[in-house]
């Protein structure tokens, strides 16, 4: 464990100084990600000003869990993000042999290689936002405690999932068709599982579980009794990190290695 | 070479290159619209929930989900050009081989917008008979629709022009994709892409009718819906800001082509 704290401290290092050569760019993911926030917290609480509910929640439940989505996306951009896209260009390039040569394990080199630095900055945004949308609904000292696991429990449901996906990387071609599919996961995830009909619904809750990630942590904080959907996020978790252990190893199994 | 070969030649091109990954094609500019038209379905599904006769600013639900399906129309049409390739082109140098060829480099990037075009035109056309056949949107009368289709494609020469004025941005920065991320949320924002413009406060609606961003989508979505007294206006105000938009880029590519030292050759 010691280990792997010390590469990821040198992957960090790294990930800073290369991104603080790249000043103009820097800035602008901040403002990308503050432009995200802004737009995305203004069109549902739009919404809201003529109706008076969305499914069973009302304005300020709905606000938290975007901002709860928003949290968990800020994590996502954070740690694991950039790290899609490589991969996509280490296949093709053949330059993915240098994490397969590490002595560590060849998931974690090849998914939290790069730290994007600069949405870091947005970390008191975000959780500003969490706190504020939750001070709103007078949430008491027992949920604010559950927000934290809570938010890293949906974000490893999602990045399971996603890390599943990528592994589609290996049999195409070109590997960014699979980064877009991830984002359309994305967005469908943004919004709680209840504005979904019911098979939609049940194949996203189930089959592909995304909306558990955002829903599951959520209803729990609201209602401690209400567990289903945050057991349903614990159980996915698990069946996901075999079926990525399997597939990963097998489709190493099948990588040729361009540039050898 | 006859100039209109190059063309002709540079547009079956296009359509090769975007037809050879014909999986990254969908996932990347197709299969985007359609979630977020899945989305919006579901959204506002739910929001109207089961009453019939709830009205959302002069919104049946209905006519919300209907706006949603034209939405998906003028978004095919209007807003699926996207300028990477511009960027990676100078970032990468290549630009060099257009600086020399009998065939300008706007003028390569361009038929590839309209090779582009052409496909999205051809996807459009299914959409929308998918969404007429299950009454999604009522098909317009043909002046309607002729009218409505001339004018998604004149924004989207006012799209091509400003994503290509983010590529070119290429020659200063070393990243173009956040710009362009960050001008598409906003014209998604602002444009009406979300929800109707009636749906933002009433100050919010009155800025929004001098920017050009609802002429991108809210305008064309109520001209296909049937307000084809909202054609002559949306044409002068997007023809308005298109003048200083082209002059800006050509500004900036002779300034930008100044500055290239051709990286990497």
């Amino acid at each position: 464990m010691n280990t792997y704290l010390r590469v990821y401290k040198k992957f960090f290092e790294t990930s800073l100084a290369e991104a603080s050569s790249f000043r103009t760019s820097f800035i602008l993911i901040i403002l990308m990600d503050i432009v995200f926030y802004f737009t995305t917290l203004s069109s549902v609480s739009f919404i809201y000003d003529h109706v008076s509910t969305i499914g069973p929640w009302n304005k300020n439940q709905l606000m938290f869990f975007i901002a709860f989505m928003l949290t968990m996306d800020h994590l996502h951009m954070t740690i694991v993000s950039e790290n899609f896209w490589e991969l996509s260009v280490k296949i093709r390039t053949g330059t993915l042999d240098f994490d397969l040569l590490r002595p560590l394990s060849s998931i974690f080199s090849v998914f939290f290689r790069y730290v994007r630095t600069s949405s870091l900055v947005n970390a008191p945004l975000v959780w500003s936002m969490l706190i504020y949308y939750g001070s709103e609904l007078n949430l008491s000292w027992q949920q604010w405690i559950m927000i934290p696991p809570m938010v890293i429990l949906g974000f490893t449901l999602f990045v399971i999932i996603e890390f599943c996906l990528s592994v589609a990387m290996f049999w195409t071609i070109e590997g960014w068709g699979i980064n877009f599919l991830r984002m359309q996961l994305q967005q469908l995830a943004r919004w709680p599982h209840f504005i979904y009909g019911y098979l939609p619904r049940k194949f996203l809750t189930i089959i592909l579980p995304i909306l558990l990630a955002g829903s599951g942590p959520v209803n729990f904080i609201y209602d401690f009794s209400s567990f289903g959907l945050l057991l349903g996020a614990l159980v996915a978790i698990i069946v996901f990190s075999l079926v990525l252990k399997y597939l990963w190893s097998y489709a190493l199994t099948k990588y040729d290695s361009p540039s050898s | 070479m006859n100039e209109a070969i190059k063309w002709v030649k540079t547009i079956k091109y296009q359509w090769t290159i975007s037809l050879a990954y014909r999986l990254n094609f969908f996932l990347e500019v197709i299969a985007p619209v359609l979630v977020f038209f899945f989305v919006q379905y579901n959204l506002w599904s739910a929001i109207y929930g089961s009453d019939p006769n709830l009205m959302i600013k002069g919104y049946s639900k209905t006519q919300m989900i209907s706006y949603f399906g034209w939405t998906l129309i003028v978004g095919m049409i209007s807003r699926g050009h996207m300028s990477g390739n511009i960027a990676e082109d100078i970032r990468l140098g290549r630009i060099s081989a257009h600086l020399v060829y009998p065939f300008d480099f706007w003028k390569y990037h361009f038929a590839n917008f309209l090779g582009f075009q052409g496909i999205q035109l051809f996807i459009a056309t299914i959409t929308f008979s998918v969404l007429a056949i299950f009454d999604i949107i009522s098909p317009p009368s043909f002046i309607h629709l002729f009218s409505a289709v001339i004018y998604c494609l004149y924004v989207s020469i006012f799209w091509f022009v400003i994503q290509f004025l983010i590529g070119i941005l290429a020659f200063w920065l070393s990243e173009t994709w956040i710009l362009r991320v960050i001008f598409n949320l906003i014209t998604a924002f602002l444009a009406g892409t979300y929800f109707p413009l009636e749906i933002y406060p009433s100050w919010f609606q009155e800025i929004m009718k001098v920017l050009p961003f609802s002429y991108i989508q809210y305008y064309p979505v109520k001209i296909f819906m049937g307000d084809l007294s909202l054609l002559p206006k949306s044409f002068l105000i997007i023809s308005i800001w298109i003048i200083p938009v082209i002059l800006i880029t050509k500004l900036a590519w002779s300034r930008g082509v100044r500055r290239y030292t051709a990286a990497g050759m």
